[in-house]
């Protein structure tokens, strides 16, 4: 059972996405006459330069390092700012009223739009980088926690009151776990949002490393194999954090969480 | 104990139309009395648990506890919902700890009230495990441990034991009885069951829809320990589901 599980849920994608990969590879060589990466070319590239080639002026390790770290930075002040906002807006209806049209008109603007604002607030470099990946995952956390907060069933909320609770003993033994679902999921979502950022901010702010500036330089020196093994490297890291960490720890959560309210 | 004086609830619905939930309501608990509201489905029996509780606020009218104004919320009122409520993300001893904390009991006492106050529902072998590990009646066990730990002066019930199984309903139906014994707490319990009403009240409100809220009282005077297959109860269950019947209201369940 579980093997067959992983067998539809991994490997059939896996082999699904290299044989389109490769029919793209083929027809787009026939038809305009131009070298396209296939699976086969990306996979030798990517294990060259795990080997330690070097990837402009640096290792793919240098590279890859570089992106966590910037995401890391970038997500752990959106999350910390994300909570917080979200916890004051979800408690108090005056500041929900003032803030959530804020959060909501926010979450439209697309990550990559805060480019000139990060450029005009920090110039060319790190900070405007960091600042852009902040942006993008601080309202996904913001939202879901102000919505986890506000949804928090009123019969828990009566009963806490039936039992004596004041507003601190509400909000930090009441609201605050039974929001932890929806910030774990603002979490994930924000992280995703981050790490797409890193990416194209990379390719714009000039941040000198990074797999997303590697990729615009490699494609500068037509070195289309070393783009596309980049590719590859966000694509699994995304994933790996994505599903494998975060997914876990969610339904871990989820399942002792909703047990609430089923046998009756 | 328990007054409620000419009580009128009123709410907007969303479409603007103001409802009437209860109206001219009058009745009283005496200390230590235990008084069931029977009443169809729909007719207000919970809002008026919600009135006493505190957790609503009449829109014309009295509540009074103790010769005092309800204001709110309260551990003096120890509320038993329709559903446990249990806080899914504590233990069963951790979800009794809980109002103890509050009233500010002594780090070193709370462990032994609550685990005291869960041994006396039978529930002494599951206080380390989560609510979502237990069936409902367990649950529904947990939730009155976790009122009677703080010794309110009235238990408040809103169909407690409705959604449980006949023979669970019927086991914590006589343990309530036995726990109401030993301390004599007064009780106002809401359900829509007749022979729940007949087994457990000395008095039974008989409640319907406004403009008349309380259509009528029955005083029940047989002796407890009550037999479900006696005669004198079956007339009892007769009597009420009588009284039930002559409702304009809608479907009577049992």
């Amino acid at each position: 059972m579980k093997s067959h599980s992983l067998i539809t849920r991994v490997l059939v994608p896996v082999a699904l996405a290299v044989a389109v990969w490769y029919a793209l590879a083929l027809v787009v060589e026939a038809v305009r006459g131009v070298d396209f990466p296939t699976p086969l070319d990306t996979a030798r590239r990517l294990a060259a330069l795990l080997a330690g080639d070097p990837l402009g002026d640096h290792s793919v390790y240098r590279h890859i390092g570089d992106s966590l770290l910037r995401w890391v930075t970038g997500f752990v002040i959106a999350a910390v700012a994300g909570i917080a906002v979200g916890l004051a807006t979800g408690w108090s209806e005056t500041v929900r009223g003032m803030v959530a049209p804020l959060l909501h008109g926010l979450q439209l603007i697309p990550g990559l739009a805060w480019i000139p604002v990060a450029l005009l607030l920090f110039g060319l470099g790190e900070t405007a980088t960091i600042f852009m990946i902040a942006m993008a995952s601080f309202t996904p956390v913001a939202i879901s926690v102000m919505d986890g907060v506000n949804r928090v069933d009123t019969q828990y909320v009566r009963a806490a009151r039936m039992l004596g609770a004041g507003r601190r003993a509400l909000f930090l033994c009441v609201l605050l776990p039974g929001a932890l679902p929806a910030l774990i999921t603002g979490l994930r979502i924000g992280l995703g949002h981050g790490w797409r950022v890193v990416v194209a901010a990379e390719m714009i702010v000039g941040a000198g490393t990074g797999l997303g500036y590697s990729i615009i330089e490699a494609r500068w020196t037509l070195d289309y194999p070393s783009a596309f093994a980049c590719v590859a490297a966000i694509c699994v890291i995304g994933l790996v954090v994505e599903r494998v960490v975060f997914a876990r720890l969610e339904q871990r959560t989820l399942a002792r969480w909703s047990l609430a309210r089923d046998s009756s | 104990m328990i007054r409620v004086q000419n009580c009128r609830l009123t709410y907007r619905t969303p479409c603007g139309h103001v409802h009437t939930a209860l109206d001219h309501v009058d009745l009283h608990v005496d200390e230590a009395e235990f008084v069931c509201v029977l009443g169809p489905s729909g007719c207000g029996k919970t809002s008026l648990l919600n009135l006493v509780a505190g957790f609503l606020k009449p829109s014309a009218g009295v509540v009074l506890f103790d010769n005092m104004s309800v204001a709110g919320p309260g551990p003096d009122r120890g509320v038993v919902f329709q559903d446990p409520t249990l806080f899914p993300w504590l233990t069963v001893r951790q979800n009794v700890e809980f109002g103890l904390r509050n009233a500010g009991c002594a780090p070193d006492r709370l462990a032994p009230r609550a685990t005291a106050a869960l041994a006396a529902v039978g529930m002494r072998a599951h206080i380390h495990k989560h609510p979502h590990a237990l069936s409902g009646g367990m649950r529904q066990r947990v939730a009155l441990a976790r009122v009677l730990v703080l010794e309110p002066s009235a238990l408040l019930m809103d169909e407690p034991f409705s959604a449980l199984d006949a023979n669970t309903r019927e086991r914590l139906q006589d343990e309530l009885l036995r726990i109401w014994d030993e301390h004599r707490r007064t009780v106002l319990y809401v359900t829509h069951s007749v022979e729940e009403a007949a087994y457990l009240a000395d008095r039974v409100l008989i409640m319907g829809p406004p403009p008349e809220s309380i259509k009528d009282e029955v005083a029940l005077s047989l002796p407890r320990p009550r037999d479900r297959a006696s005669d004198e109860f079956r007339a009892a269950v007769q009597l009420l589901r009588g009284k039930l019947d002559r409702l304009p209201c809608c479907v009577v369940e049992t």
